[in-house]
């Protein structure tokens, strides 16, 4: 057998396995989109791009969508601004062991697995029994008690805090890890030049790990695209469609409204918009590389 | 991604997508075999079951019930699937969609069953559960006609349900107050229940179904029946009786007065508001009679200060008073099953007698719908006389999200959050449910 038959032989079971349960499904979606499918009689009548025009005129799908947008808003600021200064201060700290010790206390959280995590910050939220209603009235400030999964204005913002608290510790190891790739000579040139922390991690830090900051930025984009399993343990959706993502707002549509082929049209419309963000991801990665 | 591979991508998207709808297009689920459910079973191979009695206590009922049938018969594996009362729905639809539904399967009744039966799926068991036969004898009528389309019956009744109003009677002897008699009394008992030191009532919507359990209720007590039942059809819906919008006037009322949680009640599981009145922290709740039994449980309500009643009335309203919210609830046999006759075969004994009087008696506390299974010797005081009340009842209302198309009942799940939370008015509330059922036709 030929070097090039016996390489041949070695890629296409991968590639046959990729094709069947990752290709072939997302294909078949686009399929399903098309479609008023009625699961219990399993008839299936092509109704072409009406599941997507239905999708204009669905004010929840545009609810669900500006949940996202303002997820990866918020998850930019917090996962990717946020943790680079926090990624910076920990990397400053002089003492090995408690560099180690604070990496570990902000990484904690991303080895809960989001439906646990999502569970006990519901616990946390509890307008009775939950923690933070009786962390404020113990400091008295009783009126800014609230319902907070409960109510409109509030259970946004609480599923989003809860997700950031979660998503904080990966990207801050990932800054980490960045920073300690650039080299100690530079730090110390600038130091010798008398720049001060701030300019150092403004004109040193940012420009020397903005190749992660960018892949960063994709994956919290992407991440805040198919969120799910947070807003459905805490809310559902709820109250009154108020939290719902294109993610849940999917699965309402296909197993709660019986509406299989609306519901393939809005995942059709995630994957269209996480694919965007994976190829604006390589184009990004490509061209900005940080040599030195 | 390259341009070129992205375009070559999108191009192999576009074709496969136009080839799919081709031959997708009035596409058919496997119809149902000519299986006779009178024939005599054969006893051998696996009998799956989907059962919604997933948890503690319910989950060793069915356990027991197939270990005992594989003893009696050597050669069946009866192999269960056990959810959740929330899990299920989409355990169903998954089995539904995947063409993968086990041999017997659990059923709400209304549209819930109406869509299986519509789409082949269920087994004309007519022969054998009819009214007349040896095995329909058995069961009350009403619970079996609570399954019959066009006059075949497909279900197997296993348990009636209704709701009803728990109270805890030491609370409202501390208040001072009777068992109201009308909705308008309810709401006054509120105010003494909380100066006693009670929530009133606890009630947890964190699920959105909750709300719809007093609604219906209410609409029953509001709208005349006739509207009322031709508005839940899309095709022949009004919705403009003024009764609605009194009904859920009234609930937003009940929310506002007699909860503690008041526009934050969506916030709160609806196992946390049991928890707190079967702790004595709230004088009532609004429960179905299959959480009877959990409420007087060891170390909770002792079972002298638990009683109920049957959410009031409002004064003079254009309704019908008499109406009780509940329906049984059941299984289906799966029409492509090529088990048939030992399906109905492990039903009926399931529905046995004895099998019917242990179902009814703690710790499981599911009146059965079989004859003569709860009495008070077999069953605890409170789901005795709950079941007789749902037996009394001249006509029930079965839930608003299995008794209505699913785009309606969900736009009356958010119109209820909305309205507790106080981001809709009743008026606009029903108006969001008016376009779902206009967009439902």
């Amino acid at each position: 057998m030929s070097r090039r038959a016996a390489g041949l032989a070695w890629v296409v079971p991968a590639l046959a396995l990729v094709g069947v349960f990752v290709y072939f499904p997302l294909v078949e979606n686009f399929g399903f989109s098309t479609l008023k499918w009625d699961i219990f009689s399993g008839s299936q009548e092509y109704v072409g791009l009406g599941n997507y025009a239905k999708l204009v005129d669905d004010p929840v799908f545009w609810t669900s969508l500006r949940n996202n947008v303002l997820f990866a808003v918020v998850s930019i600021v917090f996962q990717v601004f946020g943790s680079l200064v926090l990624a910076a201060l920990i990397e400053g700290v002089r003492s090995e062991r408690w560099q180690r010790a604070l990496r570990a206390i902000y990484f904690i959280p991303c080895a809960i697995s989001l439906t646990v995590a999502g569970l006990l910050f519901y616990f946390i939220y509890e307008p009775n029994l939950g923690l933070l209603n009786h962390l404020l009235e113990a400091v008295g400030l009783d009126g800014l008690r609230h319902a907070w999964l409960g109510e409109e204005g509030t259970a946004m913002p609480a599923v989003m805090a809860m997700s950031q608290w979660q998503g904080f510790g990966y990207s801050t190891l990932l800054f980490a890890v960045a920073i300690q790739r650039i080299p100690r000579e530079i730090y110390q040139a600038a130091a010798l030049d008398g720049t001060g922390p701030i300019r150092r991690f403004f004109h040193v830090t940012v420009p020397l790990v903005r190749e992660m900051t960018g892949v960063l930025i994709m994956l919290t984009i992407s991440g805040a695209f198919q969120v799910f399993n947070e807003v459905m343990v805490m809310t559902s959706g709820g109250p009154n469609n108020s939290t719902q993502v294109l993610g849940t707002w999917l699965y309402r549509s296909g197993f709660v409204r019986n509406d299989f082929g609306y519901a393939a049209a809005i995942a059709t419309v995630i994957f269209v918009v996480t694919l965007a963000i994976a190829v604006a991801q390589l184009w990004v990665a490509r061209r900005r590389r940080v040599e030195w | 991604m390259r341009p070129r591979a992205l375009t070559t991508f999108a191009a192999l998207a576009g074709t496969s997508v136009l080839a799919l709808a081709g031959c997708t297009g009035g596409g058919q689920a496997d119809k149902a075999p000519a299986a006779d459910a009178a024939a005599s079973p054969d006893y051998s191979g696996t009998l799956s079951i989907l059962t919604k009695f997933a948890g503690e206590p319910l989950e060793p009922y069915f356990e027991d019930l197939a270990a005992e049938y594989e003893k009696l018969h050597p050669g069946v594996k009866v192999e269960l699937i056990q959810e959740t009362d929330q899990s299920i729905k989409d355990k169903t639809k998954t089995l539904t969609a995947s063409n993968a539904l086990p041999d017997v399967y659990f059923t709400w009744t209304g549209t819930w069953a109406e869509n299986f039966v519509r789409g082949g799926r269920a087994a004309d068991l007519t022969k054998v559960i009819g009214p007349g036969t040896e095995w329909g004898k058995t069961f009350s009528e009403g619970a079996l006609s609570a399954f019959a389309y066009d006059g075949k019956y497909y279900g197997i009744p296993l348990y009636g349900n209704g709701k009803f109003m728990g109270y805890n009677k030491a609370a409202f002897a501390k208040a001072g107050v009777e068992v109201p008699k009308t909705f308008e009394e309810l709401i006054d008992s509120c105010t003494a229940l909380r100066k006693a030191g009670y929530e009133p009532i606890s009630f947890g919507n964190k699920d959105g179904w909750p709300a719809l359990h007093y609604m219906q209720q209410l609409f029953a007590y509001d709208v005349p029946t006739a509207t009322f039942e031709a508005d839940l059809k899309p095709a022949t819906a009004k919705l403009d009786d003024p009764g609605y919008v009194k009904a859920l006037t009234r609930f937003k009322t009940l929310v506002d007065t007699c909860t503690d949680t008041k526009t934050g009640t969506n916030g709160v599981l609806y196992s946390s508001a049991q928890e707190a009145f079967a702790d004595g922290k709230s004088a009532m709740y609004y429960q179905e009679i299959l959480e009877f039994d959990n409420e007087t449980a060891e170390g909770k309500l002792p079972v002298g200060d638990f009683g109920i009643f049957q959410l009031p009335a409002p004064q003079g309203a254009a309704g019908d008073a008499t109406i009780v919210e509940g329906s049984p609830e059941g299984y289906l046999i799966n029409a492509a099953s090529p088990r048939i006759p030992l399906a109905v075969d492990f039903m009926k004994f399931v529905t046995s007698t004895k099998n019917a009087q242990t179902l009814s008696a703690p710790p499981y506390g599911q009146p059965s719908t079989v004859i003569g299974a709860v009495t008070p010797e077999t069953s605890s005081k409170a789901v005795y006389e709950g079941i007789e009340l749902v037996n009394k009842a001249p006509k029930l209302a079965a839930w608003l999200d299995t008794v209505t198309v699913p785009e309606v009942a969900d736009a009356w799940l958010s119109g209820g959050e909305a309205l507790i939370t106080g981001s809709k008015t009743p008026e606009q509330v029903l108006e969001s449910v008016r376009q779902a059922s206009a967009a439902a036709k």
